[in-house]
């Protein structure tokens, strides 16, 4: 089975790097004032401002970062691979709902929880994905 | 399901890695194939077969509770 629809192996690399590119990004603007338009959530931010032209493009920063990084293929992207994949993209999708869930319940800040489902299933699928694939190469005994 | 990968590897004397090549996949795969920690689809089954030129059911072996 020929996996479908990955990225280039040096996407990640440009994934990590748009993602670092974004921290410093976002700090700076915060600092001058420009407010993430979820923070004044109910209130009219109005679109295309200066302030949610900031939101956008640093969300898009982070997001196609770790979109890139979640799904860049491995130097050897194998059928075993290919099952990893699935199996911590499914575990993903089944702790960001778990997430939804309980915050939807205890949390009364609909703006953010929003904000966190951004990220969330990306975060927990790579998280979960690069420690398999880590704890496999561990796993290989040193045999010639 | 358990297999014979590791003897047959040694009588014609190659590496994992040699196999891995072979077959195009990576060198984890093949050791968690003989671990018994991973079960190769079916095409990945009869290429390693083919590489030891010998039947599907020599190399890959059906257990009780399978």
């Amino acid at each position: 089975m020929k996996p479908q629809f990955l990225f280039a192996y040096w996407f990640r690399y440009l994934g990590w790097a748009l993602v670092i590119v974004h921290i410093p990004i976002a700090m700076i603007g915060r600092m001058n004032g420009m407010i993430n338009p979820l923070d004044n959530f109910p209130g009219n931010a109005g679109l295309f401002t200066g302030e949610h032209l900031f939101f956008m493009g640093t969300t898009l920063l982070m997001s196609l970062g770790l979109f890139f990084v979640a799904f860049a293929s491995e130097k050897i992207e194998d059928e075993q691979i290919w099952h990893i994949r699935l199996d911590c993209l499914r575990g993903a999708i089944f702790i960001n709902y778990l997430v939804l869930i309980i915050s939807l319940v205890f949390v009364n800040d609909t703006a953010h929880i929003l904000e966190l489902n951004l990220w969330a299933p990306l975060i927990f699928f790579i998280i979960r994905f690069r420690w398999v694939i880590f704890r496999l190469n561990r796993s290989l005994t040193r045999e010639k | 399901m358990k297999n014979n990968i590791r003897i047959e590897r040694a009588i014609i004397n190659i590496t994992q890695a040699d196999l891995a090549e072979q077959i195009g996949v990576s060198r984890q795969t093949i050791n968690t194939i003989e671990s018994n920690k991973y079960v190769p689809s079916t095409v990945l089954a009869l290429k390693i077969a083919r590489i030891f030129n010998k039947p599907l059911e020599d190399i890959f072996i059906l257990e009780d509770g399978d």
